[in-house]
């Protein structure tokens, strides 16, 4: 029996078509997995089902109800319940408390029934085979059981199917399982999930059919069950015909290795070995949380390191962040807005302010005229379209801030140069002249590491690619080698999954 | 049009120079005050503004408060920790009766007052409210339990307090010449003690703009996490901005020995943390960091000892009720400071609402 149909979506942002012509339909009891790589629109068709944003076409029909214009509190009462990747629960209160808010159970004078919540709580336990204690407090649980709550809470609200977004991000391998079984258990109570995940050997293990999202579209020949598929075909329905529109990149020669990973770990990655030459660019790549942002941060003395070196031009780097600046290190953080920008600044201040910690014992005062030069050159060499210097960051598109933060680290001689998610929120003609810049960098003899989940971007600039999952280096690809496909099969560890099949066959 | 832009440059203005309007308001208030007493205004009512012991002493310290807010920190020690200064000032000055020496107790003990306040914030990641609410308690009932204990002789007193001893040789020039002293100009005069405070005014206004430490203590308050990611050390710039603060401490212990002669652990510097963050709120310094002018604690100060004459000068206004109107007067302040971009912001906001409805017809 169809549960849930979705027919004809479409949606615009703007301009940008999010989602055109898009086609969804659940049945009751399977677990459904929605693919797409990021941007492909799983997200706003999700927030359509929900009744966050309104569709400009498409019908929505529910268990045999029409929704044409469904609201988050509609959708809620007709029983879809969205759990969210990050964790939705109160972790001050208690499990049964959780599962209660807002629909607390009153005693005659007002005050909550404790009693009875807990009473309930622990016969919807029992129901779903979850062993949890109703009156643990949800800081003590672990991230699975704050997953399994979650759903436990959407359940005891009645809801018939269930969106898991990226439900195993923060779980274990154990965890996962855990969950996968109360997964299939409530589906064999006729529960329906829609399933996202980026990863290719838990879609594989849990799902009954599959639907593909590509650039907003509904790619028609990827629906159907996902036994008679395998992680290949998949990729390449995700993937489709990538245009790359102009080709930047060219092979330089390479110098020394200037910069060495041996063994090092830390929070998030372990024995990473690595080496880069002088004038290279590499990139980092994997799923969100692989542990590359981690390492890079850890490169920078952002994060601690717990075990092996990095060592720049033979010398190993340890200490605070000042001592790496002082190494000829720069890391451009990502999220721009949160690690990046100081905003009560003006351009120019935020400009020389990381100079200022390498130059401040020898030079403690500020010579505007020598600091207004210093910018004006970086301004022009990275073509920054900015006013006066003197207004204020938030003045300038996400672009040109950007460049301004380039600016910043190469004002203090950097020639190693991490760059994590450069172009996060950037438009497109401005990340081309990012890419532009990058290849200069590297020309001029410096050595750029990027971490980037667009795969596109790799094509344009790296001269390798490395690639992550869980903290370690899964695969390492040459420029020629890069493309969609490879890329996708290491970072999704669809390798592995493919492997362990045709093994056992 | 011309209208529109007039508006919003008197806008501009008066959000870079609310102090200085502040000021002026609140002196139009007082000359107002003193006419209704029958008195006329004049420059000598100014200068008692200038030399009064809130806009010297607060004033010094509220400079010290300035930087801590702009970090996003607060230090409600410097009232007590005044009170230990000056009883160790006026200590060292009875024991020693030796100017240098003297003055380098004051500084010396600010600096480790702040520096403990610092070093708990900054090394052991407590939030300067409560450590500063515990050293507060702490600064003040050890001076308290100390002075009933030291011999008159060294104390300068028999009752629990600590006074300058007047048979010392420099007495006579700490006290009636620098301390209650004042600079004539023709018929002005104006109180030495007001330059110690304009001079480390003009310092810290000077280390605030000019001086890459000073752009890094603003850039901690607006973003620390991009600070740190700039290279900043932030947890240095944090105890530092304590030390500064305590050191500053210490140049107001030396001007309330000077000016008043004495310290009384039990009520003396009562309140001055709620003034000193009274008079840089006035500065236009925003409490949650980031963003400020050092200048505008001058006029801050000078707000602040103003309204208070107002107040005293109101006949039949009994000193009881005086903090009422203090409190009263700070809060219309900020409001208007607060709700005036607010208001502005909401106007934007609803304009462009209705610029993007109109676009989408």
């Amino acid at each position: 029996m169809t549960i849930l149909e979705m027919n004809h979506i479409s949606k615009s942002f703007g301009g940008a078509k999010a989602l055109s012509d898009v086609h969804l339909s659940i049945e009751k009891g399977e677990i459904h997995a929605l693919l797409g790589e990021n941007g492909a629109g799983k997200s706003t068709l999700m927030n359509i089902l929900t009744g966050v944003i309104p569709a400009d076409e498409g019908t929505i029909t529910f268990l045999g109800k029409q929704y044409p214009s469904p609201t988050i509190q509609q959708m809620e009462a007709a029983g879809i319940a969205f759990v969210h990747q990050e964790l939705n629960v109160i972790n001050d209160l208690s499990v049964s408390d959780n599962i209660f808010l807002c629909r607390e159970i009153k005693t005659k004078f007002g005050l909550i029934d404790q009693k009875e919540q807990l009473k309930r709580t622990r016969q919807l336990f029992e129901d779903l085979g979850v062993d949890m204690n109703p009156s643990a407090m949800v800081s003590e649980l672990k991230a699975s059981e704050k997953q399994l709550l979650e759903i436990c809470r959407a359940l005891y609200a009645d809801a018939q199917l269930l969106i898991l977004d990226e439900p195993t991000t923060s779980l274990s391998n154990n965890e996962i399982d855990h969950l996968f079984g109360i997964l299939r258990r409530l589906k064999e109570q006729g529960k329906s999930f829609i399933f996202i995940s980026h990863k290719m050997p838990e879609v594989f293990a849990i799902s009954d059919r599959y639907t593909v999202l590509r650039n907003g579209e509904f790619v028609a020949e990827a629906e159907g069950f996902i036994r008679d598929t395998d992680p290949h075909a998949i990729t390449s329905f995700m993937v489709g015909k990538q245009y790359v529109d102009t080709e930047v990149y060219q092979p330089r020669p390479l110098g020394d290795v200037v910069l060495k990973l041996e063994g090092f770990t830390g929070e998030g990655f372990e024995d990473i070995n690595l080496e880069a030459k002088r004038g290279e660019i590499i990139a980092f790549t994997g799923l969100a949380g692989c542990g590359a942002s981690e390492l890079m941060q850890t490169m920078f003395g952002v994060l601690p390191s717990t075990g092996g070196t990095f060592s720049v031009y033979g010398k190993p780097l340890q200490g605070p962040v000042v001592s790496f600046m002082k190494n000829s290190v720069a890391m451009l953080p990502s999220n721009r807005k949160e690690n990046s920008v100081v905003p009560d600044m003006s351009i120019l201040e935020n400009f020389y302010l990381a100079e200022h910690e390498i130059s401040k014992r020898k030079k403690p005062f500020i010579n505007t005229k020598e600091e207004l030069a210093r910018y004006s050159a970086q301004k022009e060499a990275l073509r920054i379209k900015a006013g006066n210097s003197s207004d204020s960051i938030s003045s300038l598109s996400g672009g040109n801030q950007q460049k301004v933060f380039l600016a910043r680290w190469l004002n203090i001689g950097a020639d190693i140069l991490l760059f994590d998610n450069p172009t996060q929120g950037v438009d497109v003609g401005a990340k081309e002249e990012i890419y532009k810049l990058i290849l200069d960098f590297a020309q001029q003899g410096k050595t750029v590491i990027i971490n980037t989940l667009e795969i596109p971007e790799i094509q344009k600039v790296a001269d390798r690619c490395v690639v992550f999952y869980e903290g370690k280096i899964v695969k390492i690809f040459d420029h020629s080698e890069v493309n969609e496909h490879n890329v996708m099969m290491y970072s999704t560890n669809a390798i592995e999954t493919t492997r362990e099949g045709s093994s056992h066959e | 049009m011309n209208n529109n832009s007039f508006g919003k440059k008197l806008g501009r203005v008066w959000s870079q120079y609310s102090y200085i309007f502040v000021l002026l308001i609140i002196m139009i208030g007082y000359a107002f005050t003193i006419h209704s007493n029958g008195n006329t205004f004049k420059f000598s009512h100014i200068a008692a503004i200038l030399g009064s012991q809130n806009t010297c002493i607060v004033g010094t310290i509220a400079l010290g408060m300035a930087f801590v807010i702009i970090t996003g920190q607060i230090d409600l020690s410097v009232g007590s920790s005044l009170v230990l200064c000056t009883g160790v000032t006026i200590v060292v000055f009875n024991l020693t009766d030796n100017v240098f020496l003297m003055i380098l107790a004051a500084l010396a003990t600010g600096a480790l007052c702040g520096l403990i306040n610092g070093l708990l914030v900054g090394l052991g990641k407590m939030p300067p409210f409560v450590v500063t609410l515990g050293t507060m308690l702490i600064y003040r009932s050890l001076t308290l339990s100390v002075v009933r204990k030291v011999d008159p002789a060294i104390s300068g007193s028999s009752s629990s307090q600590f006074a300058m001893i007047s048979k010392k040789a420099n007495y006579q020039f700490l006290r009636m010449q620098f301390g209650t002293g004042k600079l004539k100009f023709g018929t002005f005069s104006i109180p030495y003690i007001f330059f110690v405070f304009l001079l480390v005014a003009i310092i810290l206004i000077i280390v605030s703009r000019k001086t890459k430490y000073g752009k890094s203590v603003y850039a901690v308050g607006s973003n620390e996490k991009s600070a740190r990611l700039a290279g900043i050390n932030v947890t240095w710039v944090k105890i530092s901005v304590f030390v500064l603060t305590g050191v500053l401490v210490g140049i107001a212990s030396i001007l309330q020995a000077c000016k008043i002669g004495n310290v009384t652990p039990a009520s003396s510097g009562q309140s001055y943390e709620m003034y000193a963050i009274a008079s840089v709120v006035l500065a236009g310094v925003s409490m949650a960091g980031g963003k400020g002018n050092m200048l505008g604690v001058i006029f801050g100060a000078l707000s602040y000892t103003t309204i208070n004459f107002i107040i005293v000068s109101i006949p039949g206004l009994s000193v009881d009720i005086q903090d009422t109107f203090q409190g009263l007067v700070l809060i219309i302040v900020i409001l208007i400071q607060t709700a005036g971009p607010a208001i502005k912001e909401s106007f934007q906001r609803s304009r462009k609402r209705r610029l993007a409805s109109a676009k989408a017809e």
